[in-house]
């Protein structure tokens, strides 16, 4: 036997992406629109930031303490958690909101469902729900950004629309417009996802299909310029990119993905446009969230090979 | 065109770099023979070969010292010229010990009388098919089938195109890319030959396109013959897999559970289509074969390796192992087997020896995160990390109706699962699982079947004893 | 478990604790979740429910050699619907509010899980003594679960505990638990303590055990 040589089974070459360098291009994807609250809402964004990533990742440590499981804060899951939590948090909220937040999103619906891979819904998005519906005056008070003059706190753009006004564009796209802390600035979300989608962490299909066909029904039914304005109000663009592209909550096939996609946009123009919420896009991910495992069971695919014997 | 020449799935293993640059093109070395060589008579898939030869008999280059053992088997022949030294289980390279017979080398490199085919333009199928059983010619590629049966005209299946794979998707070997550079000529007449005895029209080599220079050679080679044509083929393992080079070379499918003859195709490795020249034009059974000695050693390259020879022959040949070698793999990095001795011999199933540092050493588990990498990597289609599911946790029927048999065990699953599982691993013991229990219940059904037919006869000759003619309930009901 | 006698403390701890229909059985989850947003609801309930127990598994207990298996359902039902009627009529005549807050709920109680499942189980099997304990383990059983349920409920979700503000001023209400879904929720969590701690009682006593036999 020769010594230090060790027997394993193949195949002996592994790729180098792993669970944790995709969280943390995740993370690296997510900074522009970090950076980017910061910048439109002062440091109370970065303290939101800050509690809500340190929440999380406590949370996952002390669980998994306590329940004498191995303990995998090392695999940077928590802190993407923490880091969509904080972004779907208004910036002038305090600082116990993102704290139970962050206990909510990983004890209650992550590791009580089994961990990392065992949830399904996604957490950061199910903690949002739960706090917005437990405390939506709260979550629904929007701060005014510091680049606004004419107003101390502001309705998102979406109420704008609805009511009518005018929106520059510009502003959609810099992030000047009232919304939770990280949806706002458009520009740093696109760079980031599309940073995604270039590495191929994210499935294109997803936020391809979750904006178009959102787009398509607002062209329906208002026309061009509303359906921009929409796009690129409140937080499809986050969810879209972030949010409904969790792996562990979305199909694992390419058309139960578009199905997925196709999905969101639909009950996000549904909600936006005929339900109370003036908000859709968590509540329409969730509920994709929930969809998933039929969604996988019906696009389970023909396998290679799955054809009549020739003559 | 690109995309019509695409299986499903599949990965590039070194990313990036397409693999075949990682110890250069070196040219073909001859290995001097060792001086004992180990011949274990089970080198291929099926029955053993039986042994002919006892120790102390004096032996020749080509003399056959396995019998096949079967239908679906293969004839061993000495390697080297000298005497027996024992017939007596040595170890493979997947652990097993099968009977094996040692030849000390006398170096007098005595040929046995070779019996070339007198007339190689008129051969007949089933006349090519006795050269290629006599000559012991297995797949080449590392699948190791016996190449006679699959020359077998069976069941009136009419053949249609032989393929050619001159893929080596494997990372590291170059073993085939080297054989297709300095022996282009060799390999095109002896795929003109099986044509001809064959009785097919059309031809095809697949080359990975990152191998232009083979591509080449052979085209200029091929054109000299109809209907031989070389195809460049996009750069992705498992590119060499049967089932995904017919696929991409002919856009059909093999069915599930069945071969390329069932889509009228032939496939075969270039290095066995050499094996199959050499036997036809010179009459030489195989006894050596070319392997790519890779990795972490210190003059890596390419030889002409005796059947038999110690690894360690060959490590020695390459100057030996560096430092950092953690694992040495026999075959490809992708699919070969990890090693901890260095007494096992090459056999012909050998296509390359490479030596890796801890990189290819498994790295830890971690929870499936459900990203579906494994399902859009998968070349059959298959959905590996449900399956692994299933396979962890017994429930092997499961695993059998998501299609765990028509696993290829190609591993890259594994390669690209961020969560590093052993989902290759899982697949062949579900496999493994599930052929027992076929077995087991094919035992148990023929125990019944045994029992109900004495039962029968035993009622019928009680009926004929009573002769009361009975009505059956048929219409009841 | 096994030395465990028949009698009518036996099977009144029985329903308090080991088989807490609640927390244990599973049973009755309809009014469980849907009358616990506040403290004071579910003691209502609670004891609404107590009384129809009680009086239903000590009539079937005594009517059980008289009714035909064949058709006990139906003799149960008349028998449990009697008496819901009965509690409705009080409740309405001396508790107007709480009846007025339980609403439906009230005459729900006859298709309540909990009293089929012990007239079925226990009271149709036993004699009125035994049934009468059972009767009252699993009423009281089922009172204190649903309003420690109603408490955490009542507490996070409101800030006050039978309509007393207990919080303080700053607190925050999580009004999600007071809805349906803070229902489940709750019910969840409390699941989990409860198996925790049984859990680790069975551990102990198996152990107590196994050191009184060595």
């Amino acid at each position: 036997m020769q010594k230090n040589l060790t027997v394993t089974s193949s195949p002996h070459l592994r790729s180098s992406r792993s669970t944790k360098s995709i969280m943390q291009e995740v993370c690296l994807a997510l900074a522009p629109a970090g950076i980017a609250g910061v910048v439109l809402f002062g440091w109370q964004a970065l303290a939101i930031i800050l509690t809500s990533v340190l929440s999380c990742v406590l949370s996952e440590y002390f669980f998994q303490r306590l329940n004498h499981k191995k303990i995998l804060i090392g695999d940077w899951s928590a802190v993407v958690t923490g880091l969509l939590l904080a972004y779907n948090i208004p910036a002038n909220a305090p600082l116990w909101i993102p704290l139970i937040g962050g206990i909510i999103a990983i004890v209650l619906v992550k590791q009580l469902f089994g961990g990392l891979g065992g949830n399904f819904m996604n957490p950061a998005l199910t903690a949002r729900a739960i706090l917005f519906v437990s405390w939506s005056g709260i979550m629904s008070n929007y701060p005014a950004t510091r680049f606004m003059t004419d107003a101390t706190t502001s309705g998102t753009p979406l109420v704008q629309i609805a009511a009518g006004e005018n929106i520059a564009i510009r502003d959609l796209l810099l992030g000047n417009c009232g919304g939770v802390l990280g949806e706002t600035c458009k520009i740093a979300i696109l760079l980031g996802g599309l940073y995604l989608l270039i590495r191929g962490i994210a499935d294109w299909r997803i936020p391809v299909c979750f904006i178009g066909s959102a787009f398509v029904c607002y062209l329906i039914q208002d026309g061009f310029q509303v359906a921009v304005l929409e796009i690129l109000s409140g937080g499809l663009l986050l969810g879209a990119f972030f949010m409904a592209t969790d792996y562990v909550t979305c199909p694992m096939s390419g058309s139960g993905r578009v199905i997925m996609g196709v999905g969101c946009g639909i009950l996000l123009f549904v909600i936006r446009s005929y339900a109370t919420y003036i908000e859709g896009c968590s509540f329409a991910i969730l509920f994709m969230n929930v969809m998933t495992p039929l969604i996988d069971r019906f696009t389970a695919g023909r396998l290679f090979g799955e054809v009549k014997t020739r003559g | 065109m690109f995309e019509m020449k695409l299986f499903p799935g599949g990965i590039h293993p070194l990313e990036g770099a397409n693999g075949k640059a990682v110890n250069g093109l070196n040219p073909i070395r001859v290995l001097e023979a060792p001086p004992r060589v180990i011949i274990p008579l089970q080198q291929h898939i099926g029955a053993p070969a039986k042994a002919v030869v006892a120790p102390g008999d004096h032996v020749r280059i080509g003399q056959k010292i396995g019998e096949a053992g079967g239908f679906v088997s293969a004839a061993v022949h000495a390697s080297v010229s000298g005497t027996v030294h024992a017939v007596q289980d040595a170890m493979l390279a997947n652990g097993t010990m099968v009977p094996a017979v040692l030849i000390d080398n006398d170096y007098q490199e005595e040929w046995v009388d070779l019996h070339p085919s007198d007339h190689p333009e008129t051969l007949s199928a089933a006349e090519l098919q006795q050269i290629v059983r006599d000559a012991g010619i297995v797949g080449l590629g590392g699948a190791t089938f016996p190449t006679a049966v699959k020359l077998a005209p069976s069941g009136g299946r009419k053949i249609e195109k032989l393929i050619i794979n001159g893929a080596e998707c494997e990372p590291y070997l170059t073993a085939d890319h080297r054989l297709m550079l300095e022996k282009a000529a060799d390999i095109i007449d002896g795929i003109r030959l099986m044509m001809q005895a064959l009785e097919v029209d059309e031809a095809q080599i697949g080359v990975e396109n990152n191998k232009q220079d083979a591509i080449d050679i052979l085209s200029a080679e091929a054109k000299k013959v109809d209907g031989i044509r070389v195809v460049g083929l996009p750069v992705r393992y498992p590119q060499g897999g049967e089932k995904q080079l017919v696929f991409a070379l002919t856009h059909r499918q093999v069915p599930n559970g069945g071969l390329p003859l069932d889509v009228g195709c032939v496939v075969c490795n270039v290095g066995t289509v050499y094996a199959i020249d050499r036997a036809i034009r010179e009459g030489r059974p195989l006894v050596e074969r070319i392997t790519t000695v890779g990795g972490l050693v210190n003059n890596p390259g390419n030889f002409l390796v005796r059947i038999g020879t110690p690894i360690d022959h060959l490590i020695d040949a390459c100057g030996g192992l560096q430092p950092r070698v953690r694992q040495f793999i026999y075959g490809g990095p992708m699919m070969g087997m990890a090693i901890a001795r260095f007494d096992i011999p090459v056999t012909k199933g050998c296509s390359g020896l490479v030596a890796m540092s801890e990189k290819a050493m498994e790295p830890e588990e971690s929870p499936c995160i459900k990203c579906g990498s494994c399902r859009f990597a998968c070349p059959m289609k298959l959905f590996p990390s449900r399956i692994d599911a299933f396979t962890r946790h017994n429930r092997l029927e499961e695993a059998e109706k998501l299609g765990v048999m028509n696993c290829i065990e190609c591993g890259c699953c594994t390669f690209v699962c961020p969560a590093k599982r052993s989902l290759t691993q899982s697949m062949r013991t579900a496999k493994n699982g599930i052929q027992r229990k076929r077995r087991r219940d094919a035992a148990r059904k023929a125990q019944e079947e045994a029992r109900a037919a004495q039962e029968e006869a035993a009622k019928k000759a009680q009926e004929a004893a009573e002769k009361e003619p009975e009505k059956t309930g048929k219409e009841a009901g | 478990m096994a030395e465990k006698k028949n009698t009518f403390w036996n099977a009144f701890l029985n329903g308090l604790l080991f088989e807490n229909p609640t927390f244990v059985l599973m049973v009755g989850m309809c009014p469980t979740l849907a009358v616990t947003t506040a403290a004071s609801n579910a003691i209502g309930m609670g004891l609404s429910t107590t009384v129809v127990l009680v009086c239903s598994n000590l009539f079937i207990s005594l009517l059980r050699n008289m009714i035909s298996d064949k058709i006990r359902i139906p003799a149960f039902i008349v028998v449990i619907a009697s008496f819901v009627t009965m509690v409705e009529m009080a409740l309405k005549a001396y508790l107007p509010d709480l009846s007025a807050t339980l609403g439906l709920y009230i005459p729900l109680i006859v298709v309540n899980c909990i009293i089929f499942a012990r007239a079925e189980s226990f009271a149709f099997k036993n004699g009125p003594v035994l049934a009468l304990g059972d009767g009252l383990g699993m009423g009281f059983g089922f009172t204190l679960a649903i309003t420690i349920l109603a408490s955490i409920r009542e507490i996070f979700g409101a800030g006050t505990i039978f309509g007393l503000s207990i919080m303080g001023e700053g607190y925050k209400p999580m009004s999600l638990l007071t809805a349906p879904a803070g229902g489940f929720l709750t019910l969840g969590i409390l699941l989990i303590l409860v198996n925790l701690g049984r859990k680790k009682v069975d551990a102990w006593s198996k152990a107590r055990k196994e050191a009184e036999a060595v």
